[in-house]
């Protein structure tokens, strides 16, 4: 569906992309995850042609971007982060004015552009100048903007940022939704528990450069190491002193008296883990193995590639 | 075609909310009323403190030398009113990210750029006709003498309307150029008040657009062959400076 190949974007002597690859298959949730600047927006805004690059080529449906971008684009559907509209519209004239870039039968659009606005909640306000509209009433409105016409790919940047915890949950409901329906759906988040829950591909990007694309299982599998969260009545300073000398031991997070430790070999740390701690002259208050999240494989790419 | 209609409607939407319309009606038809008015009424209320030989001046204005006041007028305050409304045809889309989502649902930015050429050319064209006109009516209630008629009057609006369409191309492209639509608007004014210095000297003046108001106020002249190259230049001008702007437009990073 989506191919980009050796892509690179430059402003100035800034490298915001630094020749990135990656695939998205049709109908796919593709979770696009990163820090602030790490690249993501840049990378959407070139998949939704609202900016140029410098080298690289991407691919939608087999056709060349560059070639048939006009024709693409709508097929495309783009929610930005900070939405703008012209303000003195109302949501009906703004729908309107779009529906006419985009050529659709007035007629028909008219009655979708009242389900749009229906579906993204926004009847009532409709008529109100957007001017006058909260931010997450924009987001509302984008998001009836990016599904007009019925798009085959749909780029979400940070959707969800807006919105209250009601509507947070009902895009994650709408997302899963529109995975039953086969749209595509490029979704840039820094909610990763969101990108978790809803994803089926994940790729993760720091500093302009993809750290790792993969399956959500695949990750799951790949990554997957269990985090032994150890708690201790005092300060455990000396403690992670002595652990941090362990060659097992791949790396120690503290957080008070609780530590978490990451190590390099499951099987052989679940079998020394409890004798080590058992020679540590403390009392020891908590203890349990818990499943890496998303979160943590993010952590560990990110702080890696820092290393590097 | 279809980004064109998109943004000629929103582009009238927009002049009516946001009161361009009646600025560009102020700063046009505003003069063609008052001008006149103030020619004839400023000698009677300033009798008893004008020297003279001035007030002998202002009893000696004739129809002609009414409407070259007017001409003059339009042109010193029109073109400021026309810069500053309209300085931020492009670089205010592009700076306040308004063509995210046009851009990202296919928008031709031929389309967009001839629409918003095409409806304010057109609208500064009415408003500049019809100040013209209203104008002339005044002019000829208050005044007598000279050879003012209707056929001078619309002859010297085409030019002005020819003109107005030039400096209009020229903002167009600046717009696209500069990101703060206020850097195209003053180069725009310097630009338009500079070039009339050279309709003193003979042999450049036929070349440039200014050349235009030159000959509108040329009242019993106004269409000669001295006009031929300044208006074949003015079209050029017109044409290849929206040509730019479609292509600066194409390459432009909207996000």
């Amino acid at each position: 569906m989506i191919k980009v190949v050796d892509l690179k974007k430059s402003y100035g002597r800034v490298e915001a992309l630094k020749s990135i690859s990656f695939e998205v298959e049709k109908g796919s949730v593709f979770g696009f995850i990163g820090r602030n600047g790490a690249g993501k927006t840049t990378t959407m805004n070139i998949l939704t042609g609202l900016i140029r690059f410098n080298g690289g080529k991407i691919f939608i449906n087999g056709k060349d971007f560059l070639k048939n971008k006009q024709e693409l684009l709508k097929s495309i559907g783009y929610l930005p982060e900070t939405p703008t509209f012209y303000n003195y519209m109302n949501a009906y004239e703004y729908l309107n004015f779009i529906a006419r870039i985009i050529g659709c039968d007035l007629k028909k659009s008219s009655k979708s552009v009242g389900k749009l606005l229906e579906m993204v909640k926004l009847t009532k306000q409709g008529k109100r100048r957007i001017g006058g509209y909260s931010r997450g009433m924009k987001q509302r409105l984008a998001l009836a903007v990016a599904f007009m016409n019925s798009p085959e790919i749909l780029f979400l940047d940070e959707p969800a940022s807006a919105l209250d915890p009601e509507g947070r949950v009902e895009m994650l409901e709408l997302i899963e939704d529109l995975k039953d329906d086969k749209i595509t759906i490029f979704l840039s988040t820094h909610i990763l528990n969101d990108a978790e829950r809803v994803c089926d591909r994940i790729c993760i990007i720091d500093e302009g450069k993809i750290l790792l694309t993969k399956n959500l299982s695949e990750l799951h599998e790949t990554y997957i190491q269990p985090i032994f969260d150890v708690e201790f009545e005092e300060d455990p300073k000396n403690e992670v002193n002595l652990l941090k000398k362990l060659s097992w031991i791949e790396s120690i997070k503290e957080n008070g008296r609780r530590i978490s430790l990451y190590v390099k070999d499951m099987d052989y740390a679940k079998k020394e883990i409890l004798k080590e701690l058992s020679k540590l002259n403390t009392n020891i208050t908590g203890y349990q193995i818990r499943k890496s999240t998303l979160e943590d494989i993010f952590m560990r790419m990110v702080s890696k590639n820092e290393i590097i | 075609m279809r980004s064109f209609k998109a943004y000629f409607k929103k582009e009238i939407l927009e002049s009516v909310r946001t009161n361009k319309y009646l600025i560009l009606f102020i700063g046009t038809i505003f003069w063609a009323l008052l001008d006149p008015l103030m020619l004839k009424l400023l000698p009677l209320l300033m009798k008893n403190y004008l020297p003279p030989d001035i007030a002998i001046m202002f009893s000696t204005f004739t129809r002609d030398t009414a409407f070259k006041t007017f001409l003059n007028d339009l042109f010193q305050i029109g073109t400021l009113f026309i810069a500053f409304t309209l300085m931020g045809l492009l670089s205010n889309e592009v700076s306040l990210k308004k063509l995210v989502f046009p851009y990202s649902r296919g928008a031709n930015p031929a389309g967009v750029v001839l629409a918003k050429y095409i409806h304010y050319a057109v609208t500064i064209s009415f408003f500049i006709l019809i100040a013209f006109l209203t104008n002339y009516f005044y002019v000829n209630s208050l005044f007598i003498g000279g050879i003012l008629s209707i056929e001078i009057v619309l002859k010297s609006s085409l030019l002005y309307i020819l003109y107005y369409s030039v400096l209009l191309s020229i903002l167009l492209c600046l717009s696209s150029l500069f990101k703060k639509g206020l850097i195209a608007g003053i180069t725009v004014l310097v630009l338009g008040y500079t070039l009339s210095i050279f309709n003193y000297f003979k042999v450049v003046r036929a070349y440039l657009p200014n050349y235009l108001l030159f000959k509108a106020a040329d009242i019993g002249y106004i269409f000669d062959n001295s006009l031929i190259s300044t208006v074949i230049i003015s079209f050029c001008i017109i044409i290849l400076l929206v040509f730019l702007s479609i292509l600066r437009m194409k390459k432009i990073d909207v996000a």
